[in-house]
């Protein structure tokens, strides 16, 4: 019975949050449309909404295949750049040398502007999803190295002291006590990510390819098409909440006990 | 069944054409890219329409489109070998490759005069070339600033007189009236004055009336690829010489393609684009000597510009840097359109 209860009365509040989105949405779609009609701002400024949404509904073939590409190479640079930020995270956590040997060059390769990146990527690699995915790596990896690191520094010390005066070993005391209680931070960076490696797909992009959001972005930029722009940014925004929001859901998942501490 | 016999015969007559120069380079096609200056556009349209009929593939090269980008030098890509052609920036462009001493040259023009002018609105202060002194112009940086400071010298206005600023994507501030005078490629900026403006309203200063001249989007290769295959060059260039001509001739087809390629452009735009894109490749010598003609005297005059003003270290050696064997091996018929 209180499971009954409790499961409706989750669904119950999923219910509320999706509404309260749907109400936001709306709310700053009125407000768009709204502005522009009394205002009288012109259409090279701000485009009516719906006049957008027409754009994007007068060749949707061409926006679901930018999405799908961009959704791609973000993901793949996404995926790997997490994992390896956690692994060299984990890898400077243990092995001190080691981090202050690399780390200081990491930061350095980090100052660099990815857009300057781009040229070589584009040489390295050609014109490919790859070529992007490495720009999506390229933001993602740093933030989730650095909120590893921090995570698993700040393990309560009196916990580890228990674990080990137990004869807990290394391997256990990284899996049980350190690697858990870094999650929500590495957690933050995670979600940090996200936006970043879509703006590396996007702008990795602009190296040369034919289908992609950052493409029909470019191209929509250097032709004053101010309708197009604004398309590419609606739907950019629209994949990088669903992206976010995707991950902060796992992350709830995941890291459960967050909400109760 | 008729539909089938279509195909064969299709497929017969193809076979026909290919036959001879797929043998040439023994059978199987040699993969070869072609790195364009920007994003799919009616700019290029002779390219793509030779891709989708096959006549690269007729003359044995299985060839790859790769769109450029602001930040991509196509003249880089060829040297390196990621690219086997290219269609870069410019004569200008070309000069500043070969004064880096990048091992590249160029074996076609395809815009034989300045694809773009200076305007200004018949409405301002600015109604003549002597009007430009103490107003605001802007232009790109990048090689059209030298191209608008030799228009003022030649016309006997101090460049330093003029306020000239660098230009940014959008022509809005042209359009308030912040900016008098105005830089735009003639397919491209021109077309959204036309829109915002209206071209009777603007008035046009073109560098070849001043005597200067700047031929652009250049076809580049790398000196090994023009030595070691040199049978490459002409094979590519009749393949394209074919597809621009279909082009030219069947302009509406030649949209439905580049709309299909690329759903999100403008029609109207395209159309606008291929028009004047066919007036700036038969400008010139072009229309005696045929498509992507290289006219020494042109080429010279667009040299002096940039060693003028110091953009090059040293005069270029234009008859090593400008190869025209590879198009004059095509007869005079087959280049013309």
């Amino acid at each position: 019975m209180a499971a009954a209860s409790k499961t409706s009365a989750g669904l119950f509040s999923t219910g509320h949050t999706v509404l309260r989105l749907v109400a936001g949405l709306a709310a700053i779609a009125v407000a768009w449309q709204a502005s522009v009609l009394l205002f009288g701002i012109r259409p090279y400024y701000l485009p009516k909404l719906s006049v957008v949404l027409d754009a994007i509904a007068s060749t949707p073939a061409a926006y679901a295949a930018s999405v799908a590409r961009t959704a791609a190479e973000t993901l793949l640079g996404y995926v790997t750049g997490a994992a390896f930020g956690v692994l060299l995270g984990s890898v400077f956590f243990h092995h001190k040398v080691l981090k202050d040997t690399l780390f200081p060059m990491f930061v350095v390769s980090q100052t660099i502007p990815v857009i300057a990146f781009g040229a070589v990527v584009v040489l390295w690699f050609g014109n490919t999803l790859f070529a992007k995915a490495v720009m999506a790596f390229y933001l993602t990896f740093f933030p989730v190295t650095v909120n590893t690191l921090l995570g698993l520094q700040s393990v309560d010390p009196a916990q580890e002291a228990l674990m080990k005066s137990f004869g807990a070993p290394h391997r256990q005391l990284f899996w049980k006590l350190q690697f858990p209680n870094a999650l929500p931070q590495i957690f933050v960076a995670l979600r940090l990510a996200t936006s970043l490696s879509l703006v590396g797909a996007m702008v990795g992009e602009w190296f040369g390819d034919t289908t992609g959001l950052g493409v029909l972005l470019l191209q929509a930029t250097y032709n004053e098409n101010v309708v197009g722009i604004w398309a590419a940014l609606l739907v950019a925004s629209a994949l990088g909440t669903l992206f976010y929001a995707s991950v902060a859901g796992i992350e709830r998942k995941v890291v459960f006990w967050r909400a109760e501490q | 069944m008729i539909r089938r016999r279509q195909v064969l015969s299709t497929l017969g007559a193809a076979g026909l054409v290919a036959a001879p120069y797929v043998r040439a380079f023994g059978g199987a096609p040699v993969k070869a890219s072609l790195r364009l200056k920007w994003l799919p556009q009616a700019q290029f349209m002779g390219f793509y329409l030779a891709v989708e009929k096959g006549y690269y593939r007729a003359e044995g090269i299985d060839l790859t489109i790769n769109p450029g980008g602001p930040n991509l030098l196509t003249e880089n890509l060829v040297a390196t070998g990621a690219d086997t052609f290219g269609v870069s920036g410019g004569t200008d462009s070309v000069f500043a490759a070969r004064d880096k001493k990048l091992p590249i040259v160029c074996f076609g023009i395809g815009h034989q005069i300045t694809p773009f002018v200076f305007v200004s609105k018949k409405d301002g202060p600015v109604k003549t070339i002597q009007d430009f002194k103490g107003r605001v112009a802007t232009t790109w940086f990048t090689g059209a600033n030298y191209v608008l400071e030799s228009v003022l010298a030649k016309a006997g206005v101090n460049p330093k007189d003029v306020n000239i600023q660098p230009q940014q994507v959008s022509a809005t501030p042209f359009v308030e009236g912040k900016v008098d005078v105005f830089t735009a490629t003639l397919y491209n900026e021109f077309y959204t004055l036309d829109k915002r403006i209206g071209m009777a309203n603007l008035t046009k200063f073109a560098a070849e009336d001043y005597g200067i001249t700047v031929p652009r989007d250049t076809l580049i290769v790398s000196e090994t690829t023009a030595k070691e295959k040199p049978e490459l060059l002409p094979a590519f260039l009749r393949a394209s010489i074919r597809g621009w001509r279909d082009a030219f001739a069947d302009q509406k087809a030649a949209i439905d393609l580049m709309m299909k390629l690329a759903p999100t452009l403008q029609r109207e735009h395209q159309e606008f684009m291929l028009a004047e894109i066919k007036r700036l490749m038969l400008a010139g010598k072009a229309s005696e000597e045929g498509l992507f003609w290289i006219d020494p005297a042109a080429v010279k005059t667009a040299h002096d510009v940039f060693l003028n003003y110091k953009v090059i270290s040293g005069p270029v050696d234009l008859k090593a840097a400008f190869i025209s064997a590879p198009l004059q091996s095509i007869a005079l018929a087959d280049r013309k359109v």
